[in-house]
């Protein structure tokens, strides 16, 4: 019994402590390693902040080029993809485009009367939007977080919880600024909770990520009107990002409100970064 | 000129688990998304060297593998780390105890392995305050395992040709 105990304390030491020919470290120290760099990754030290932000923009350009040739090959796919699909596109963009005329007419009468509605109540409308354009640098969208890496950080004065659009969608915030990148994380993702407000039920709720699915929305009233179809605005509660910006629209399913987005979150090259009335 | 060939041959074949371990976590394809499910090749990665020639990986590498995923990923920086770590660990123990090399005996070991890293991301997750998907992780577990002996088959093959 002793010397079974004893074979397999020495086939730990040997695995765990000892190091093998041609390995530098032995695996015990770098797992100490591993649990100081999460230990580290809590603390908010303006010199720790530096480091990680060098690391990680450095990470982040090797990543950018050693990601090139399978993002040309697969914008390759796309672009053959959608010469193969170019006539059925055609067809349903002709159908769309009778529609939305169709709507011209609809929409004008009623960007009039809102004008003169808000005329009635005097409101002050402010535009606070200061916007800065960034390109996606990195889209490796994880299993467990759904986010992307834009080419600027604080350099153009981006911080933390700014709000990201697509065109004019709502799309994100920034979370983990560095000096010349930063990440967005996504509506979709898991850890991302938008307060929001329907229209034209006006109701408010939160807007929660659930990762591969579509968001949802949580915390409605208990006998709300929701409809299909409805559309769910930022509703600017508590000050974190500007009210009435477009997100998505819902759609009833089994009985869960999902949001679907406005935007294709798997084709943004492109984003707008409001940097509010700071600068 | 032969023995310049050999040799050149042997150094590809030597380097090349490095190079992709390097590649996969830079390229962000730790975890491939066959659409239906996904495949953690990472980890299959570096258990099947560790276990079979740890002279091709060493453990600094896997470290800083994991710390490129932590950091292309957006993850704390060491959870990847830690767990690839965790697998190398019990990779090289059954190294250790281990006398007869097969598939079965080390797919069976890739069980333990794949729970202690599971476990080990879960927890850092979890203490970091990052919600996980606790069903896609599950599910990404067992497509690792059963996707372990094609993966196997491919890593045995550049293995022969780096012995040939």
């Amino acid at each position: 019994m002793d010397t079974s105990r004893d074979d397999v304390g020495i086939a730990f030491r040997s695995a765990f402590l000892a190091r093998g020919t041609k390995q530098k470290f032995s695996l015990f120290v770098l797992v100490i390693l591993s649990i100081l760099f999460i230990f580290i990754e809590s603390l908010e030290t303006r010199p720790l902040n530096y480091l990680r932000s060098f690391i990680k923009d450095i990470i982040y350009r090797g990543s950018s080029m050693v990601s090139m040739p399978t993002k040309s090959f697969g914008s390759l796919t796309d672009s053959l993809n959608e010469h193969i699909s170019l006539y059925n596109n055609y067809t349903e963009l002709k159908k769309e485009n009778t529609e939305l005329r169709n709507n011209i007419s609809k929409s004008d009468f009623l960007e009039l009367e809102n004008a003169q509605l808000r005329k009635l109540i005097e409101e002050q409308v402010e535009t606070q939007s200061n916007l800065v354009s960034a390109r996606v640098m990195l889209d490796k969208q994880s299993p467990y977080l759904n986010s992307f890496v834009i080419n600027i950080g604080s350099n153009k004065n981006i911080k933390n919880g700014m709000e990201v659009l697509d065109g004019k969608n709502f799309i994100g915030r920034t979370v983990d600024v560095n000096f010349f990148s930063s990440r967005v994380l996504l509506v979709s993702d898991l850890n991302s909770r938008i307060p929001v407000i329907t229209e034209p039920s006006a109701y408010h709720a939160i807007l929660n990520g659930r990762g591969i699915r579509k968001p949802t929305l949580v915390y409605l009233p208990e006998k709300h009107t929701i409809q299909n179809g409805d559309k769910v605005y930022t509703s600017g509660k508590a000050g974190i990002f500007t009210p009435g910006i477009p997100i998505g629209e819902i759609k009833i399913e089994k009985e869960m409100i999902k949001v679907i987005l406005f935007s294709d979150l798997n084709q943004i090259t492109f984003v707008n970064i409001n940097l509010g009335k700071d600068k | 000129m032969a023995y310049t060939y050999k040799q050149i041959k042997f150094r590809f074949f030597e380097l090349l688990p490095l190079i992709l371990l390097l590649f996969i976590s830079l390229n962000g394809n730790s975890t491939i998304d066959l659409k239906l499910f996904t495949v953690n090749i990472h980890y299959i990665l570096v258990y099947y060297w560790v276990l079979r020639q740890p002279e091709s990986l060493g453990y600094g590498f896997i470290f800083l593998s994991g710390i490129i995923s932590d950091v292309v990923y957006g993850i704390p920086l060491g959870v990847n780390a830690l767990s690839l770590l965790v697998i190398a660990a019990t990779a090289a123990y059954v190294r250790v105890v281990t006398v007869r090399i097969t598939l079965i005996n080390d797919w069976i070991s890739f069980i333990p392995a794949l729970l202690f890293a599971n476990f080990i991301y879960f927890l850092s997750l979890y203490f970091s305050n990052y919600s996980v998907d606790y069903f896609y992780l599950f599910k990404n577990s067992i497509f690792t395992f059963a996707f372990y002996p094609i993966l196997w088959g491919i890593f045995s093959l550049i293995l022969n040709l780096a012995r040939s």
